[in-house]
Formats: C-alpha cells, sequence, structure tokens
C-alpha cells in the first residue's frame, strides 16, 4: 500500500514579514499536494502576499521552515529557488518592460541546460502563440493580459514543480481575467501545482481544488475550494461578502 | 572657424565618453552615482604606468617606439594587466564599502556619500604612492599628420579614437548579444524581478565593477597617453563624465559616447570661441540643460 504523495510544499510554523517585531506571517503551517491548485484567501492586510513573498524568497523569514519537493529552502536565496523547482510571478511589475519578449522569456532559459533550451522555447511559444508572433516585440508594449501571460509563460519555462501567482487578475479586465483563470486551469491540468493569492474570489475557487484562509497572518480554515464557496458563513467571515439579509461583520 | 577643433572635441570625447560608460553602467545597475569612478580612471592610468614601467625593465626592448606611435609594446601589455588589476581594486572597494552598505539596505545618499569618501582615499592614495608630480607614459614627441580639411591627428590621438569606439563597440554587443548583458538589463530595470527569474544579481554587480573599472582604466590611459598622468585627473574628468552619462541617458551604451562626443566637442568648441577658462564650465552647463530640458537624456525613454 503506498501512502499519499509527499507534499510539493510544506511551510511549519512560518514567521515572515519585513521587521522582526512585527511579523506579518505568523505561524503558518502549509501543505500543498502535488498536482493541486491552492487558492490563498482572506481579507485586506491578512499576510497573503507575504506569505507568498516568503516562500519565493522575498520577504526575510525570522522562524519556521519552507520545505520544496522535500528539500528545506528557507535559508535558500531567491534567485537559486527557482533552480530548486519554485517560480514566482510577482502581481506588480512582474515582466521587464524594457526588455523584448524573447529577452523576457532567455532570461528564464538562461538557467537551464543548453541544449534544452530552444525546445523549452518552442514549447513555450507553442503553448502562448501571442506571445510567437512578435518576439521581438518590447514588453512594455503589451498589454495588461498580454503582460500577464508572458509572466506566467516565463515561470514555466523552467518547468516548475510549483508555480505561486500573487494576484494575476490584478488590474485586468474581467474577459481577460476569465481568460487568464481558464490558462492557469489548464496549465494546472497539465500537471502543474498551483498555489495562488487572489481577491478575486469566486473566480479562484472555481478552478481551484482546495482553498485555504488567512486572518491577521495566520491559517483559519483550508478545505474543499467547492465547500469554501457554498459556505455562507466563511463568505461573509472572510470573503467579504454580506450576511443574507442581515448587516456585515466588520 | 578652425576645423582642429573638431579633432580635438572628438579625440577628448571619446576618452569622456569611455569615462560615462563606466558611470552609467554603474549608475543604472547598482543604483547611485559613483563619485568615486574618476578615481578608477586615475588608478588605471598609474597602473598602467607602472606595469608598463615594470615590463620595460625587464624587457627593455618593449619600450621602444613601435611604428608611429609614442610607445612601445609594454603599453598594450600593460594596459590589459592594469584592466584586471583596476577590476580588482574596483571589487575590492565594494566589497569593503559599497558591498556591506547595499546588505544594510542603505539609501542612495548614504551610498552617494560613501562614493565621495572613497574618492578622496583613493586620490590620497595615489598622491602618497605615485606622488603629486605629473608622469607621462612617453615623452617622445610626434608629429601630428595631416587628415585633410586642415585637421591635423598624431598616431597616438588616432589609435586612442579607434580603441574607444572599439570598447564601446564591444560593451554594446555584450549588453545585446550575450545572457549576461541580459541579466545585467534586467538587475537595472528590477532587481528584485531579476532574482526571481534566477538572475545571480551578485555575479551581475561584480561583471559590472569589472566592466567599469576596465573601461576607466582605458580611458585613463587614453588620457595618459594625450595629456599626462595626475592623481587629480580623474577628479578633472568627474563634471564631463556626469554631463555625458546624463546626456546620453542613464543605461544607454550608444548614449554616453554619443553624448561624450558632444562634451568634448563643446568643450574644444568653448576654448576656441570663449576662452580656455570657461572649458570646466561647459560640462556644467550641459548637465543641468540636460537635467532641464530631458532629463530621460538623448536615449533614455521618457517613463
Amino acid at each position: 500500500m503506498t501512502g499519499p504523495s509527499p507534499p510539493v510544499l510544506s511551510t511549519s510554523g512560518l514567521v515572515a514579514g519585513y521587521e522582526r517585531d512585527l511579523p506579518i506571517v505568523r505561524g503558518v503551517d502549509l501543505t500543498v499536494r502535488p498536482g493541486e491548485l491552492v487558492v490563498i484567501l482572506g481579507p485586506n492586510g491578512a499576510g497573503k502576499s507575504t506569505l507568498v513573498k516568503s516562500v519565493a524568497g522575498l520577504v526575510p523569514v525570522f522562524a519556521g521552515r519552507i520545505s520544496l519537493d522535500g528539500s528545506d529552502i528557507t535559508a535558500i536565496p531567491a534567485q537559486r529557488r527557482i533552480r530548486h523547482g519554485l517560480a514566482f510571478v510577482p502581481q506588480t511589475e512582474n515582466i521587464f518592460a524594457t526588455l523584448s519578449i524573447r529577452d523576457n522569456l532567455l532570461l528564464a532559459a538562461d538557467i537551464l541546460p543548453k541544449d534544452s533550451r530552444k525546445s523549452r522555447l518552442d514549447s513555450i511559444y507553442g503553448m502562448f502563440p501571442d506571445l510567437a508572433e512578435r518576439p521581438g516585440r518590447r514588453a512594455g508594449a503589451l498589454s495588461g493580459g498580454q503582460r500577464q501571460m508572458l509572466a506566467i509563460a516565463r515561470a514555466l519555462l523552467v518547468e516548475p514543480s510549483l508555480l505561486i501567482l500573487d494576484e494575476p487578475s490584478a488590474g485586468l479586465s474581467p474577459k481577460i481575467v476569465a481568460e487568464v483563470f481558464a490558462r492557469l486551469a489548464a496549465i494546472n491540468a497539465s500537471g502543474v501545482t498551483i498555489v495562488l493569492v487572489e481577491q478575486n474570489v469566486r473566480a479562484a475557487l472555481s478552478i481551484a481544488d482546495r482553498g485555504v484562509i488567512l486572518v491577521e497572518g495566520m491559517l483559519r480554515h483550508s478545505g474543499d475550494a467547492k465547500a469554501l464557496g457554498a459556505d455562507p458563513l466563511i463568505a461573509e467571515l472572510y470573503l467579504g461578502a454580506p450576511r443574507p439579509g442581515g448587516a456585515s461583520v466588520a | 572657424m578652425n576645423p582642429q577643433v573638431a579633432m580635438d572635441g572628438l579625440v577628448a570625447g571619446s576618452m569622456i565618453g569611455l569615462g560615462a560608460l563606466g558611470i552609467t553602467l554603474t549608475y543604472s545597475i547598482l543604483r547611485f552615482a559613483n563619485f568615486a569612478h574618476g578615481e578608477f580612471i586615475a588608478w588605471g592610468a598609474y597602473l598602467a604606468l607602472a606595469a608598463g614601467a615594470a615590463l620595460g625593465s625587464v624587457f627593455p626592448g618593449l619600450a621602444a617606439p613601435v611604428g608611429p606611435f609614442s610607445f612601445g609594446w609594454a603599453l598594450p601589455v600593460a594596459l590589459f594587466a592594469a584592466i584586471g588589476l583596476n577590476g580588482v581594486l574596483a571589487l575590492g572597494v565594494d566589497r569593503l564599502l559599497f558591498g556591506p552598505l547595499r546588505q544594510r539596505r542603505s539609501s542612495v545618499i548614504v551610498l552617494v556619500m560613501a562614493s565621495f569618501g572613497a574618492a578622496l582615499t583613493l586620490r590620497s592614495l595615489l598622491e602618497f604612492i605615485f606622488t603629486s608630480r605629473p608622469a607621462y607614459f612617453s615623452k617622445a614627441l610626434q608629429i601630428a599628420l595631416p587628415l585633410g580639411g586642415g585637421i591635423r591627428a598624431t598616431p597616438d590621438q588616432l589609435l586612442t579614437l579607434g580603441v574607444a569606439l572599439v570598447f564601446v563597440v564591444c560593451v554594446h554587443l555584450l549588453l545585446t548579444r550575450t545572457a549576461m548583458g541580459r541579466s545585467m538589463r534586467a538587475v537595472s530595470e528590477n532587481v528584485a524581478l531579476a532574482g526571481c527569474v534566477g538572475v545571480e544579481v551578485g555575479s551581475v554587480i561584480r561583471v559590472v565593477w569589472l566592466l567599469g573599472a576596465g573601461l576607466a582604466c582605458v580611458a585613463g590611459v587614453g588620457a595618459g597617453l594625450l595629456v599626462q598622468i595626475r592623481p587629480q585627473m580623474g577628479l578633472d574628468l568627474l563634471l564631463p563624465l556626469f554631463a555625458a552619462a546624463i546626456l546620453g541617458g542613464i543605461g544607454s551604451v550608444p548614449g554616453a559616447m554619443v553624448a561624450g562626443l558632444v562634451v568634448g566637442l563643446s568643450e574644444a568648441l568653448a576654448v576656441q570661441f570663449v576662452g580656455a577658462e570657461w572649458r570646466a564650465a561647459v560640462a556644467f552647463v550641459i548637465l543641468v540643460a540636460a537635467l532641464l530640458l530631458r532629463p530621460q537624456g538623448l536615449f533614455g525613454r521618457a517613463d
């Protein structure tokens, strides 16, 4: 008999933030299994972005442990985590606007073995044909949706074991948001494990396997995404939905 | 107008352009104005002088002038040695001073003030080691060759101009055609994101120091070959270097060179039409005009 597959990501007792005396993430235990799409939800200021940034190595960790595919990566600098299979797409400024589309992708390809770079690039252009049309185009000239696709494409180029996205729908029109989420669902269906921080709760839960709710830097709830979306108390307390026929919790 | 002004301006401007290239690279990637860059120019010249003298004393044949030039093979060999040594010096300064400040996330003004301190220290060290008396790579006299149109230039001047252009093209190709250049441009735009995509930011910073110091060394040797070598030579060049870096657009390689030539030509024109005493003011006027009228520079983007 085989047990459950080992987690792609696990954090234990994670304390992180910008000042040691005032941590934003306060003792988070999070486990993400292979192939899962986990969405991190919570009210503004809950520490969702700080949590994923600390996993990506961009925010100091004061206590606890971060493991990726069973290896402790807590002390590994951000630029080496991608070599361990962790790709992170920040919320804003997630592309190099002054570089071409090709150069944005090649930056990620540079960490791959030389003999696999071209095939990976071709594969990414196949997945994102819009980017292949004019690879020499300056990335700063792309629309919001195209920029997000470029950022996701660059992250996927290294075939990460874990893809983390911080609010990929921020600043996008509803139509483009739907495209981005459909693309993320397809990427997850192809076997890529995804952790998503998102304010667009309904859309995120519609593609997620599991949702976790963060409040004041602590994990308050974790459960099946569909059940989470349907739970009126959870929706009211943590997701900003009004109580039917009553006042909302402040 | 005396057409010779154009040649004098171009030759001086090419050295300013090379120096400005180092300034613009460190400014765009390390995010501070390094006022010690002029000292790397002076140190480069003195290191080449010392290496050339050592080579000449061991192999006297290398000191004899080659062809139409005023110097022997010792100088080009010494130049390469000095580029390496100047790079080591720059890395040492970064290791001792700027690196720890970066780790403490010090503000830009702290880094700038630290660079002032580094400049004073490096210049004082030069005076202590080599004295403040001017030195020369060669005291051989050269006859300027007529180039047509009333313009004359010495072989040393033409060589210096050619070498400067070759280095600019090489740096441009490095930035636009190589993985390191791509990484440098990425760090220049967004250092945090560059780290996220796997760029080794520390390596990029080391390469920037090596490149900046190497270019400063070439500029110092060129300036020393055409005029003289003094511990103050870097300080004297500082304002024209910053004027060229800002006029060209921070981060732009062709911009730094073109703006260096503009500054050099403007200085030469000022000497002819206004008076030599106004030469130093030209770079200041260009710097202020660029900041007021086009702060992004000739080749920079307004965003």
